[in-house]
C-alpha cells in the first residue's frame, strides 16, 4: 500500500473510535442514540479527511502514521471534554478546526525548511519575547503567569515560544556545532567550548531558571532545559554536556526548592500527599482516586466520578492537566496505556524523521520538536499518576487549550515537512 | 550521529515504559487500598447511585424506599421510629444496622440471586438494582404492639410458633432512622440507650416467666403431675436463703396447677431444688439459654448457669426466674413457642421473601426447626397450666373474650426500683397461632402491666 493510502486507512480506527465514543457519551447522557451523536463523529471525518487531502497536496511523501495518531489522541480528548463539559468541548472542536488550518497553512507556506534557518535570530526573539511577554502583562492562573488576556481568548504565548525557540536552538547548534566539538581550552582537565559559544548556552539555563522563579512555570522551564540538552547531546555526541546540563539545572532548581515555596509545596506534595490529602495534596490524592476506581477496565465513558452536582470537576484543572486522569478512570488501564502507547508511536516516528533528515538543521529540528514533545506528554502524565512532582502543562492534543492545540498542530506540519523533504 | 539519536530515543522509551509502571501500580497493584482510603468518598458516591432494594411488611407497608436526587438514591424510612429496633439504618456515614446491615449484599444488588442481570445493567451502565425484601412483620400487629408499650421503656415481641416468623419486634426508647446522621453521637450518648434492640439484645431477670421453663422440665422428667400436692406457709428455706412469695402472700395447701397459675414462689423453689442444678441447666440449655439465636439480627444468648455452679440458695432463685437467670424477650417468646408448638422452638426469622425488580421471589426463607426441650404431650399438660393462668390466675387481664389466651406472668424484682413486668403467652390456646413476650421495665407487675399489653398484641395478631 502506497505511504498515501496507508494514512487513510490509519484514519478509519481514529474515526471509527471517536464515533463510537461520542455515540457513547450521547447515549449516557440523553439516554437515547440520535443522529446528533454520530454528526461529531461525521464532522471529524470531513475535517481529518481534509487534512490528509492537504497533506497529499502539500507534502506528498510525509510520514503516513503521524497525522493518524493526532486523530486519535485529538478526538480522543475531545470526546473526554464533551463527556465532561459541552461547552468545553465545543470550544475545544473550533480550536481544533483553527489547528487543522494552522496545519495546512504551515505545509503551505514553509516548503523549505532553510527559511526558519535564514530567519533563526528574529524566530529565536520572538520566542524569547512570547515567553517573557506573560511574566509582563500575563494573567496569573493556578499560580502560574502563562496567560495572556486577548479579549475573549485567553491565550497562552509559551505554547508557541517553545517551538520558536526549539527552531533557533536548533539553527544556532548548527552554527556552533564545530566549535562545540573542537575545543579549545580546558578547565580543571575538562575540555570546554570558546565562552562567546557557550555564552548562549548558559543564557537558555538562565532563561529556564528565570520561568520558573518569575513564571513559577516549572514544566515549560524542564522542556526547554530537557530540550535543550537532547540537541546538545544529539548536536556534539557528547555525554558530557548532558551531564553539566543535568549537574547545572538540578543545582539550579535545589536552590530553588529552598528559596522559592512553591517549588518546595510541589516536591513535598509529591512525596506525601497523604499528609495534606483535603488540602494542598487533594488535586493529586484525588487523581489516584480516579485511577484506582478505573482500574484495569475503566467504568466506561461518562460513568465516572469526575463531576459534581454542581458540574464542576472533582479534581481541579480536570479538563487541562488531569485530563490523563479522566481517561484512566473512565478508559481504564487499558485505555490509559493505549494513550501513551499512542506517545510513543508519535516519538518513535518523530525519531525517524530525525534519522532520516537529509541535513543538520532538519535533524536537529526534528530531535528537538520531539523532545519537547515527548518530554511534554512525559512529564504531565508522570505528574497526575505521581510517578514526577507535577508540573503544570498540557498533554499534547488531548488536553483543552487552544493554544496548545494550535501550537501542537503547526508541530505537526512541521514534521510533516520535515519528513517530506527525508523522504 | 545515528547513535545519540538512537539513544535518546531510548531513553524516551524508559521513560514511557516508567509510566506504564507506575500507572499499572495505581490501577491494578494499589487500587484496593486506594479504594479503601479514608479520604476517598467514591465509595459512597457508588453507594448512592445503586437503586437500593425496597423493603415492605408482610402486609405490605414500605418500610424502607428511595427518593431519587438527580443521580442518587437517598433512604427513607415512611415508618419512622416504629420500625427502626430491627430494620436498622443505611447511613453514609455510620454504615449500616438491622436489615440494612444483614441483607446489605441483596438490597445492593451484590448477590448472586440477582444473576446475569445484574452484570449486564453494570456492563449497559444502567441504574443498579438491588433485590427487594419482603418481610414477616405485620404493621398492623407491630403498631399495636408499639401503642400498648406506649413510651415506657421496655420490648414486646410477636411471632407465629408454627413457623418462626416474627410478626412484630417493638423496643423503646427508639430512634428515628431518618435521622441518624443527626442524631448519631446524641443517641450513642443517652443512658437509655436507644440504639439497643431490647426485644433480641436486651437481658433482664426473667422473674416467673422463667417458670414455664421450670415447669416443662418437671413435668418432662416426671418428677411430679398436674395435681402433685404442695403446700406453702409463705416462706421456704434453701441454702440458707429464705424465699418468699410476692407480696409475702400465704398461699396453704394447693396443686401443682395452682402452683403455676398463682406464681407460687415457695413451691417453685422447692421443685427446683428436687430437680437439682444440673436438670435445671440443660432444660433452660434445651430451651435456648446460653444458646446464640440462631436468627440474623444482632441479638444476646440469654443467661442460665452452667449446671454444678450453683449452691442450693441460687438454685431456689434461679427457679423462679431470680439469681443469676438472665433472659431476652425474644427468648422467652421462644420458650413459649415450645409450649404452643407441641414442644417444637422454630427458628425466628424476620425475612419472608428476596424479590427482584419485577417481584419475582428469588429466595423464601422456609421453616426451620431448633430446638426441642419437651414432648408434645409435655407442651400439652404445660398449656393447660398457662391457658388456668389467664383463667384463674395472675394472668387474668390477658384475657380476649371468644379466644382462649394462654399466659405466664413474671415479676422481676430489682434493686431499689419497681419489679420489671413480665408476660408471655399464646392463642388460641387450642390452635396456637402467635405467641407474644412482653417486658416493661421497672413497670409493676406481669400481671398488672405487661398482660393487657399482651393482649391488644393478640388481638390485633388474631383480627380481633
Amino acid at each position: 500500500m502506497s505511504l498515501r493510502n496507508r494514512e487513510l486507512v490509519f484514519l478509519i480506527p481514529a474515526l471509527i473510535l471517536t464515533t463510537l465514543g461520542f455515540a457513547l457519551v450521547y447515549t449516557q447522557k440523553a439516554s437515547s442514540l440520535t443522529w446528533t451523536s454520530l454528526t461529531y463523529g461525521a464532522l471529524f471525518l470531513v475535517l481529518f479527511v481534509i487534512a490528509h487531502l492537504g497533506r497529499r497536496v502539500l507534502a506528498p511523501k510525509a510520514d503516513p502514521y503521524l497525522l493518524p495518531v493526532t486523530a486519535l489522541l485529538s478526538t480522543l480528548g475531545l470526546v473526554v471534554l464533551y463527556r465532561l463539559n459541552e461547552d468545553l468541548a465545543l470550544k475545544q472542536a473550533m480550536w481544533l478546526v483553527v489547528g487543522l488550518v494552522a496545519f495546512l497553512l504551515v505545509l503551505a507556506f514553509v516548503r523549505d525548511l532553510e527559511v526558519l534557518r535564514r530567519y533563526r535570530y528574529v524566530i529565536g526573539i520572538a520566542g524569547l519575547l512570547l515567553l517573557l511577554v506573560t511574566a509582563v502583562i500575563g494573567r496569573e492562573i493556578n499560580g502560574a503567569r502563562l496567560w495572556v488576556d486577548l479579549g475573549p481568548i485567553n491565550f497562552q504565548p509559551a505554547e508557541f515560544g517553545k517551538i520558536l525557540l526549539v527552531i533557533f536552538f536548533a539553527a544556532y547548534l548548527v552554527d556552533i556545532r564545530e566549535a562545540l566539538t573542537v575545543s579549545t581550552r580546558r578547565v580543571l582537565g575538562v575540555p570546554l567550548p570558546p565562552f562567546r559559544y557557550l555564552a548562549p548556552l548558559l543564557t537558555i539555563w538562565a532563561l529556564s531558571m528565570a520561568l520558573m522563579i518569575f513564571m513559577k512555570d516549572l514544566g515549560t522551564s524542564l522542556l526547554f532545559f530537557g530540550a535543550l540538552l537532547a540537541l546538545l547531546y544529539v548536536a556534539t555526541g557528547r555525554f558530557f554536556y548532558v551531564l553539566v546540563g543535568l549537574v547545572l539545572f538540578f543545582a539550579g532548581a535545589t536552590l530553588l526548592y529552598f528559596v522559592f515555596p512553591h517549588v518546595q509545596t510541589r516536591v513535598d506534595i509529591w512525596l506525601d500527599p497523604w499528609q495534606d490529602a483535603s488540602g494542598r495534596g487533594y488535586q493529586i490524592v484525588q487523581s489516584l482516586f480516579a485511577l484506582a476506581a478505573g482500574g484495569l477496565f475503566g467504568r466506561g465513558l461518562g460513568e465516572g466520578y469526575l463531576t459534581l452536582q454542581s458540574g464542576n470537576t472533582i479534581i481541579p484543572n480536570l479538563e487541562t492537566d488531569f485530563i490523563f486522569s479522566a481517561i484512566g478512570e473512565e478508559l481504564g488501564l487499558v485505555g490509559a496505556v493505549g494513550i501513551i502507547l499512542l506517545y510513543l508511536i508519535f516519538t518513535y516516528r518523530g525519531f525517524r524523521v530525525a534519522v532520516r533528515a537529509r541535513d543538520d538543521f532538519s535533524r536537529l529540528l526534528a530531535t528537538g520538536l520531539i523532545s519537547i514533545f515527548a518530554l511534554q506528554a512525559f512529564l504531565i502524565m508522570g505528574g497526575v499518576i505521581k510517578l514526577i512532582p507535577l508540573t503544570g502543562i498540557t498533554l499534547p492534543f488531548v488536553s483543552y487549550g487552544g493554544s496548545s492545540i494550535v501550537a501542537n498542530f503547526v508541530l505537526l506540519a512541521l514534521f510533516l515537512r520535515m519528513s517530506d523533504r527525508a523522504a | 550521529m545515528d547513535r545519540p539519536l538512537r539513544r535518546l530515543f531510548l531513553f524516551f522509551a524508559l521513560l514511557f515504559v516508567a509510566l506504564l509502571v507506575q500507572l499499572t501500580y495505581i490501577q491494578v497493584w494499589a487500587a484496593p487500598k486506594l479504594k479503601t482510603n479514608s479520604a476517598n468518598t467514591r465509595a459512597i458516591e457508588a453507594e448512592m447511585k445503586v437503586d437500593r432494594g425496597t423493603i415492605v411488611s408482610s402486609d405490605g407497608v414500605e418500610l424502607a424506599v428511595n427518593h431519587v436526587d438527580g443521580p442518587y438514591f437517598l433512604r427513607e424510612y415512611p415508618q419512622g421510629s416504629l420500625t427502626s429496633p430491627w430494620l436498622g439504618y443505611n447511613s453514609l456515614r455510620y454504615g449500616r444496622a438491622g436489615v440494612e446491615r444483614v441483607y446489605n449484599e441483596e438490597l445492593s444488588g451484590q448477590t448472586g440471586l440477582l444473576g446475569i442481570t445484574s452484570y449486564w445493567d453494570e456492563l449497559l451502565g444502567r441504574v443498579h438494582k438491588g433485590a427487594a425484601l419482603k418481610l414477616t412483620i405485620d404493621m398492623k400487629v407491630q403498631r399495636a404492639a408499639a401503642e400498648a408499650l406506649g413510651d415506657r421503656k421496655g420490648a414486646v415481641v410477636a411471632l407465629d410458633p408454627r413457623t418462626g416468623a416474627v410478626l412484630a419486634m417493638v423496643s423503646y426508647p427508639r430512634y428515628d432512622p431518618n435521622e441518624i446522621d443527626t442524631l448519631w453521637k446524641e443517641l450513642n450518648a443517652d443512658p437509655d440507650t436507644p440504639l439497643l434492640n431490647r426485644a433480641a439484645q436486651g437481658l433482664y431477670p426473667p422473674g416467673s416467666v422463667f417458670k414455664i421453663v421450670v415447669a416443662g422440665a418437671a413435668l418432662q422428667i416426671g418428677a411430679l403431675t398436674t395435681k402433685t400436692e404442695f403446700d406453702d406457709t409463705g416462706s421456704v428455706t434453701a441454702g440458707g436463703f429464705v424465699v418468699n412469695n410476692y407480696g409475702d402472700r400465704v398461699f396453704g395447701p394447693h396443686d401443682f396447677t395452682e402452683a403455676f397459675a398463682k406464681s407460687i414462689n415457695t413451691t417453685f423453689a422447692k421443685i427446683g431444688v428436687a430437680l437439682g442444678a444440673d436438670n435445671l441447666a440443660s432444660y433452660a440449655g434445651g430451651f435456648g439459654f446460653n444458646e446464640d439465636i440462631p436468627w440474623p439480627l444482632s441479638q444476646a444468648p440469654s443467661f442460665f448457669p452452667e449446671g454444678g455452679g450453683l449452691d442450693k440458695a441460687h438454685v431456689a432463685q434461679a427457679s423462679y426466674g431470680q439469681g443469676e437467670v438472665l433472659a431476652t424477650p425474644l427468648q422467652i417468646a421462644l420458650a413459649a413457642s415450645a409450649v404452643a408448638n407441641g414442644g417444637q422452638i422454630m427458628k425466628p426469622y424476620l425475612v419472608a421473601q428476596v424479590l427482584d425488580q419485577n417481584a419475582k421471589v428469588l429466595r423464601e426463607t422456609k421453616a426451620e426447626k431448633w430446638l426441642k426441650p419437651i414432648s408434645s404431650e409435655t407442651a400439652l399438660t404445660l398449656r393447660a397450666l398457662m391457658v388456668e393462668v389467664v383463667k384463674n390466675g395472675t394472668g387474668t387481664s390477658a384475657a380476649l373474650s371468644g379466644v382462649q389466651v394462654a399466659g405466664k406472668t413474671g415479676t422481676a424484682e430489682v434493686a431499689e426500683k419497681e419489679p420489671h413486668a413480665w408476660f408471655a403467652g399464646f392463642a388460641p390456646a387450642d390452635d396456637p397461632q402467635v405467641v407474644v413476650a412482653v417486658l416493661v421495665e421497672n413497670a409493676g407487675t406481669g400481671g398488672g402491666v405487661a398482660a393487657p399489653i399482651a393482649r391488644a398484641v393478640i388481638a390485633a395478631a388474631l383480627g380481633l
